[in-house]
């Protein structure tokens, strides 16, 4: 085979930052802001679609509340204090809550952020581009985020209205610091879902299936102590798990040091695991679907 | 391993032995794992029914600069060769250089070589305006903000295009639509142009602007295009070179005038009539074994567009009798005969053995005629 | 109206019903998960009552819902709320994805009277529903200790059907609404959360503030689940209950001829302006 310079082309000259360059970085990081933007733009074009949106994680926190306080005949709890320390049912329920927008970021969002692209018709434009697809999940994730955390405010600011929340404030730094890495993990987590939903003609049932699943394990409603043994061991596998525990700790003031630090590493090690493990399951799902030829087809 | 002609050193898009299949899908029905497999599935599971051969050991060469059409029906390949080129698609066997670079090994300077236009309306988002989608597909092709600012307007400009340059898509015409998506595959001036039949569904208006649109950009900014259609005319009108693809294969690439030539005159006959009866194509075979290929291509009576019996081979002429006399004998009206002329049909025609063509592209045939 | 018209009526019904069914069927996995999946959205309620109450029953619960066992009471509510799902987004969506399909030009330009299309609607729906409810109950009665008896089956089909036949005008305006404003979806999720927050779903309605429970006193869902809880858990009989079923009774006639008539309506103005098939 005769050598030809792959570098110098008598031919079309194209420019486009590759690899590990500055230049690339940037690029990217601009595909996923302008990814996000995007998303914002299709989604403020339905507004009515936007406000129900913003209020929907509070109907669906509402129900816990109302049933807890029904349950107990009040807000104070004996065997929840008994359990965690603290009996407040509304301001644990609340703190647990949270999570729950932003689990729907990894495996809602992301995860449907190509599909969806698939029924916009625009799937096979997006693939042709030098840009990493990564990026548009990511961007995605962006946009997901910044919206779940404007749920979270009037969820805050209506629940602290109605019902009064006993937080402390001073927690809260730290708590962001293990949101943060909990989202990390939610992250990796995303971009393996939105690399099955390629794959599965019916994706949104595994989405809704790991939604219920996480919802179930993951301390939200009541502690982990309520679950069978096997199932504690289990849930640690998820990054809510860890990520809630270690932000009541630092939200209802019940810091415990040795369980922090053992969350905190956990939440690292989750990070690393579901992001390398996400990104392979993408790239290897990335080249399957484009042998298969079922790219385009939604 | 994998051998690049640099003879000339100047083919923006070789491909080297394409091979892709697919598996065809068998629904069974919700039931159906628990039926056993007959025996007439089970040697359908095993034979080559069960594998669609969309390209077939393809080998392609495209100079920079050229007009290249890919001719053939639906289903012979087209989109599978331009989604193979434009990295969408895997193939099996072999593979492709675009721009120099190859599809396998260097996917993402081929994004950065190649511009895609696809014919079909969403392949843009509606709920954003032309400059958000443009704006958007530049950040996909890595151009710093200012520069893609400026490109935008120009390629908006270019269209006709700027002044609804803040309207959603959803309020734009088809047609406007389209010119959007060509303006999004030129962002980036790539030298490669892929275009997979980019004037489908366009009214004549539209389809002219944009055939205009295609030749200037390979006369006048020196892009390889490569242009996928069922058009007849498209490809014989536009392009410097066309490929016959059918089943996966390519059958003939030449000249639109020297394929052309493949038909000779005293081997073409073509009778329009009205409303032929059935089995008139059989009855016309009989008659006429010694003519190679006697084809009825049905028209559409209702738009004005006769249909067609072509007879291509050695003795098409002299059984022109035998024709007249057998459609009169069954009272068809015949409105016209040609006799020697060949089109790209024709050798599409001559070439595929009389495989039938889309009513699409018949149509559409007829209706630039008219023009 | 003659017998041919009746009999092409009927099987206007028919194929409609054979029609969506073997839609649902050609998604094997969709039908097992909404036979067996709506159970994991109760189990949270489940475990939060043992961690608030360190058990399975709670006086203060009892005070209010008639009742200390909380884990039937959610298990109930949980299953009936899925028709209220399968109306929605099943039915009342059904219009939206002929658009979404192009079929819907066709549909109604077909010389049939569209009532029986949407009468064949209705009934694969609830048909589908009512197996997947079916389900959920046998897997709750076996994992989760719900008592059936054999009495109280046909008056709880009863009062399922006064059930179905409310949620039925609700899923007609519905589909009225998604021939003019596109954006119907976003309608069924609205109509979800009112059901969700105001119906005794996850909480007696009598815990909820006076403004509240005006709003759960409109809805059919409300009566049913009193009724059917009333049946199943503080084993009332039905002639007991005459006041819940007679008010079912008045909201689903409303119900119903709203529908109808919104449908009627929406349907010409729509064909009028042109965007009738517009998705």
């Amino acid at each position: 085979m005769k050598k030809t310079d792959r570098h110098v082309r008598r031919l079309g000259m194209v420019s486009c930052p590759t690899g590990y360059t500055w230049a690339n970085v940037k690029a990217e990081l601009r595909a996923i802001w302008e990814s996000n933007v995007k998303q914002w733009k299709i989604e403020l074009a339905y507004p009515l679609n936007f406000i129900r949106q913003c209020i929907s994680p509070v109907i669906f926190l509402l129900p816990f509340l109302i049933y807890g306080l029904v349950l107990i005949g009040g807000r104070y709890s004996p065997n929840l204090e008994a359990l965690i320390g603290n009996g407040d049912v509304v301001t644990f329920i609340f703190t647990g809550y949270i999570i729950m927008g932003f689990i729907g970021t990894a495996v809602w969002a992301m995860g449907f952020s190509i599909r969806n692209e698939q029924w916009f018709g625009t799937m096979e434009s997006i693939y042709i581009t030098p840009t990493n697809r990564l990026s548009i999940v990511l961007g995605t994730a962006l946009h997901s985020t910044v919206h779940q955390g404007i749920s979270t405010l009037v969820e805050f600011i209506i629940i602290y209205l109605v019902f009064g929340l006993a937080l402390n404030m001073t927690g809260i730094l730290p708590a962001m610091m293990i949101f943060a890495l909990m989202m990390l993990a939610l992250y990796g987590f995303g971009i393996l879902i939105s690399a099955l939903s390629l794959v599965l003609k019916e994706g949104w049932i595994v989405s809704e299936g790991l939604h219920s699943i996480m919802m179930i394990l993951s301390p939200v409603a009541y502690p982990l102590l309520v679950l069978p043994e096997v199932a504690r061991q289990a849930s640690f596998v998820f990054p809510t798990v860890p990520g809630l525990i270690g932000m009541r700790m630092f939200l209802l003031q019940d810091y415990k040091p040795e369980v922090i630090g053992n969350m905190f590493l956990a939440l690292l090690l989750l990070d690393a695991a579901w992001i390398l493990f996400g990104s392979l399951i993408f790239r290897l799902t990335d080249i399957y679907v484009r042998k298969r030829g079922s790219l385009e087809k939604y | 391993m994998v051998h690049i002609d640099d003879e000339h050193d100047t083919y923006s898009i070789q491909t080297v032995n394409l091979t892709k299949a697919f598996m065809k899908k068998r629904h069974k029905g919700i039931f159906g794992f628990l039926r056993k497999n007959t025996e007439k599935e089970k040697s359908k599971k095993q034979s080559s029914e069960a594998v669609t051969i969309a390209l077939d050991h393809v080998n392609l060469k495209i100079r920079a600069g050229e007009l290249f059409g890919l001719l053939g029906p639906n289903g012979a390949g087209k989109t599978t060769l331009v989604k193979c080129l434009s990295t969408i698609l895997i193939p099996d066997e072999g593979t492709a250089i675009v721009n120099g670079y190859d599809v396998l090994k260097e996917t993402t300077m081929v994004r950065a070589s190649i511009g895609l236009v696809v014919g079909g309306e969403r392949t843009l988002y509606w709920k954003l305006t032309a400059t958000d989608n443009l704006m958007y597909f530049a950040s996909l092709y890595k151009m710093p903000r200012a520069e893609a600012k400026n490109r935008v307007n120009e390629l908006l400009e270019m269209m006709g295009l700027l002044d609804r340059a803040d309207e959603r898509l959803e309020d734009y015409s088809t047609g406007m639509r389209q010119k959007i998506a060509i303006a999004r595959a030129l962002l980036h001036n790539p030298p490669v142009l892929l275009l997979d039949e980019p004037t489908l569904g366009l009214d004549p208006t539209f389809s002219r602007q944009i055939r205009n649109q295609i030749q200037e950009l390979c006369k006048d900014e020196g892009k390889t295009i490569l242009l996928a259609t069922h058009y007849m005319y498209e490809a014989d009108e536009m392009c410097d070179r066309v490929a016959i693809i059918n089943n996966g294969q390519i059958v003939a690439v030449d000249t639109s005038n020297q394929l052309k030539t493949m038909v000779r005159e005293k081997e073409l006959v073509e009778v329009a009539c009205v409303n032929p009866p059935l089995g008139i194509e059989a009855e016309l075979k009989a008659l006429c074994s010694d003519v190679d290929i006697i084809t009825l291509i049905h028209g559409d009576e209702a738009q004005g567009k006769p249909s067609r019996i072509k007879m291509i081979g050695e003795g098409a002429e002299a059984h022109i009798g035998t024709v007249i006399d057998a459609l009169r004998k069954r009272k068809v009206q015949i409105t016209s005969l040609n006799i020697g002329m060949p089109t790209l049909e024709d050798v599409f025609i001559k070439l595929t053995g009389g495989a039938k063509l889309t009513e699409g592209g018949e149509a559409q045939l007829g209706g630039q005629e008219a023009q | 109206m003659t017998q041919s018209s009746l009999r092409s009526n009927y099987f206007v019904v028919w194929n409609e019903i054979v029609k969506n069914i073997k839609f649902l069927l050609a998604y094997p996995i969709v039908f097992v998960f909404w036979a067996i999946f709506p159970i994991f959205w109760f189990i949270p309620f489940i475990l939060q009552g043992q961690a608030l109450v360190g058990g399975l029953s709670s006086q203060a619960f009892a005070q209010i819902a008639g009742t200390p066992e909380f884990i039937p009471f959610v298990v109930i509510g949980s299953v009936l709320n899925s028709y209220v799902l399968s109306s929605l987004y099943g039915m009342g969506e059904s219009i939206r994805r002929e658009a979404y399909q192009g079929t819907l030009d066709y549909v109604l330009a077909s010389p049939c009277n569209k009532s029986f299309i949407l009468i064949g609607k209705a009934v694969s729906e609830s048909l589908t529903s009512t197996i997947f409810a079916l389900s959920q109950l046998a897997i709750s009665i076996l994992f989760f200790g719900i008592a059936l008896t054999v009495g109280v089956v046909m008056p709880i089909l009863f009062i399922l059907i006064l059930l179905i036949l409310g949620l039925y005008g609700i899923a007609l305006m519905l589909a009225a609404l998604s021939l003019r404003f596109k954006q119907a979806h976003d309608l069924a999720h609205t109509l979800e959360y009112v059901f969700y927050l105001f119906s005794p779903v996850r909480y007696p309605v009598e815990s909820l503030p006076l403004w509240a429970q005006a709003v759960g006193k409109l809805l059919p869902l409300t009566y049913a689940l009193i009724a059917v809880r009333s049946l199943m858990l503080l084993k009332q009989g039905i002639a007991a209950l005459y006041i819940e079923v007679l008010v079912l009774l008045v909201i689903d006639t409303a119900l119903i001829l709203i529908g109808f008539y919104l449908f009627n309506w929406m349907e010409n103005k729509t064909k009028k302006s042109g965007i009738i098939s517009q998705y």
